[in-house]
């Protein structure tokens, strides 16, 4: 494998690998605090990159602006599937199993609205519109100034969220209700506003997640959708409760199926086709030989779940 | 002072406390005592709304319980400790104290870790530890120390020593004679009636969930029937 090639995979390792961290922390998220595994999470993508799709195409062209729309979008799209599906469900007590499939069912009606919407004002085919501008050339490997968003803007949201939990009383209380749902009911923790709020973060993450997308490719109401095996793969590295474990997932993900795949190319004729089935293979492996994902690994006795 | 009236609870459909009523005053260290089965824990739970309530009423002072969420019971001031599961513990010893204090302004927080430190000497000693990594009985002080942050009038201790070696036993029942001391009162579940008949003021005897016997902690001590029949013979 030639070594430009090399590093352009390791480029795209970086910037696909941020994206599906600020993505899968937010599977953690749910899945710790609210239990529930939530598939229709991919959604809150596509609704937050058409979100930063119709700001941009407004004229309004700075990223922050853009983004600020994109984790507003996600973040109600979020709360209002959690105030009018997950919340009544869970309190009639029905199964996990009946959770995820109504999970699929949120994330369907949103895709289908999405698909509405982009039919009704024709906007298939479409990237928000920051004008591309090359940073850095050097043979085959190109930066450009998505690449000077998209990554740092991941790393310090991912970095804020981390903080946000680890340091913040909020993040305190969700991590209490992540740990024992019941003694903090005993203690007093309004578990109902403390999931509202997790709600809104999750959400509005994923939107942003979706907006940085979008960016450097192009916006569908399939998108999010497209890139949620690879995202749940990363959270079942992080045995969907550790955050280190699901940003390095993330980052393993990414690069089987950016510098693996090609490597596997290259070298012994594997057809790129077979990129999809990467994910289903992480997750199949992880499930088989290591259940409770990386963190074990990581973990070393008495340090403190992150 | 807490008044349980004609209380019939349980689990799911399963009633277990039958029609009981009873009431604990204020200011008291009241034991409730019983075989497996008998419905203590039922009762602990049924005052903080955790369980399924079929009928009857719970009020402290003249407020009603029955039908408030949890979370509501526990800002009037009663604070729950549960036999498991009650410390958090992937968090760390000083996360558990700060979410127990969460309530409180900043100021008071202040004075009430450090009171904390007197009371529970042993939970300054790290901080920083996992909480799930603490020794049997540094664990039931951190829940105990949890419960008491939010600075609640009545405790409720579902068995507070199980599972504890005698001599850290000894050194809970000497934390919970320090609350009943700063005037907090005491409900505590026990399975080892004659030990904590030699701490509380009151004793409640439950048996396939009614009320068996109620007295003074001398007078069950001395009713030999209630200890041999109801308590077995620890």
């Amino acid at each position: 494998m030639p070594p430009a090639l090399l590093t352009t995979s390791l480029v795209n390792t970086i910037q696909i690998g941020s994206l599906y961290a600020l993505m899968a922390l937010g599977i953690t998220l749910t899945f710790s605090v609210m239990k529930l595994p939530n598939f229709a999470h991919a959604d809150y993508v596509s609704a937050g990159a058409y979100a930063a799709l119709i700001v941009s195409l407004s004229g309004v062209l700075n990223p922050f602006v853009i983004m600020a729309a994109a984790f507003i979008v996600g973040a109600l799209a979020a709360l209002i599937s959690h105030l009018f599906v997950f919340k009544p469900l869970e309190g009639r007590d029905v199964s996990l199993y009946t959770l995820i499939l109504s999970s699929f069912a949120v994330g369907l009606i949103i895709r289908y609205i999405l698909f509405l919407m982009a039919d009704y004002f024709n906007l298939f085919d479409l990237r928000i519109a920051i004008p591309l501008r090359i940073l850095f050339r050097e043979g085959s490997l190109i930066l450009s100034n998505l690449f000077a968003w998209v990554v740092p803007t991941s790393i310090v949201l991912v970095i804020a969220l981390t903080l946000l939990l680890n340091r913040t009383p909020l993040g305190r209380e969700m991590r209490a209700l992540a740990n024992n749902t019941s003694l903090a009911r005993v203690i007093g923790i309004p578990v109902e506003r403390v999931k509202n709020h997790a709600w809104l973060l999750v959400g509005g993450l994923a939107g942003v997640a979706g907006a940085l997308w979008g960016m450097q490719t192009a916006v569908s109401p399939l998108m999010g959708w497209a890139a949620v095996l690879s995202v749940f793969a990363a959270a079942i590295l992080g045995g969907l409760s550790s955050f280190t474990g699901t940003i390095l997932g993330a980052y393993v993900v990414a690069f089987s199926e950016h510098t693996v795949m090609l490597f596997l190319n290259f070298n012994f004729g594997v057809d790129l086709a077979y990129k999809p089935a990467i994910p289903f293979i992480i997750i199949i492996a992880v499930l088989l030989i290591r259940p409770r994902g990386l963190t074990q690994l990581i973990k070393r006795g008495g340090e403190l779940q992150r | 002072m807490i008044t349980v009236d004609r209380l019939t609870a349980g689990y799911g459909k399963l009633e277990i406390l039958q029609n009981l009523s009873l009431s604990f005053a204020t200011g008291q260290f009241s034991a409730v005592l019983g075989p497996n089965g008998s419905g203590k824990s039922t009762l602990m739970k049924a005052i903080m709304g955790i369980n399924t309530i079929f009928g009857g009423s719970v009020r402290l002072a003249r407020q009603e319980l029955v039908g408030m969420p949890t979370e509501a019971i526990s800002r009037l001031g009663i604070a729950y400790v549960p036999q498991r599961e009650n410390i958090f513990d992937e968090l760390t010893v000083l996360e558990n104290l700060q979410l127990g204090a969460r309530s409180l302004a900043s100021a008071e927080r202040e004075a009430a870790l450090a009171e904390l430190l007197e009371l529970f000497p042993v939970l300054g000693k790290r901080p920083g530890q996992r909480a799930g990594l603490l020794s049997g009985g540094e664990h039931q002080m951190l829940a105990i120390a949890i419960a008491w942050l939010s600075r609640p009038t009545l405790m409720l201790l579902d068995e507070p020593s199980a599972g504890l070696a005698p001599a850290v036993a000894v050194e809970v029942f000497a934390v919970l004679q320090a609350l009943v001391a700063q005037g907090i009162t005491l409900i505590v579940v026990e399975q080892n009636a004659r030990r904590i008949l030699q701490y509380c003021d009151q004793a409640f005897v439950l048996r396939e969930g009614q009320l068996a016997f109620q007295g003074s902690a001398e007078e069950c001590l001395r009713d030999e029937e209630t200890i041999k029949g109801y308590l077995g013979v620890h």
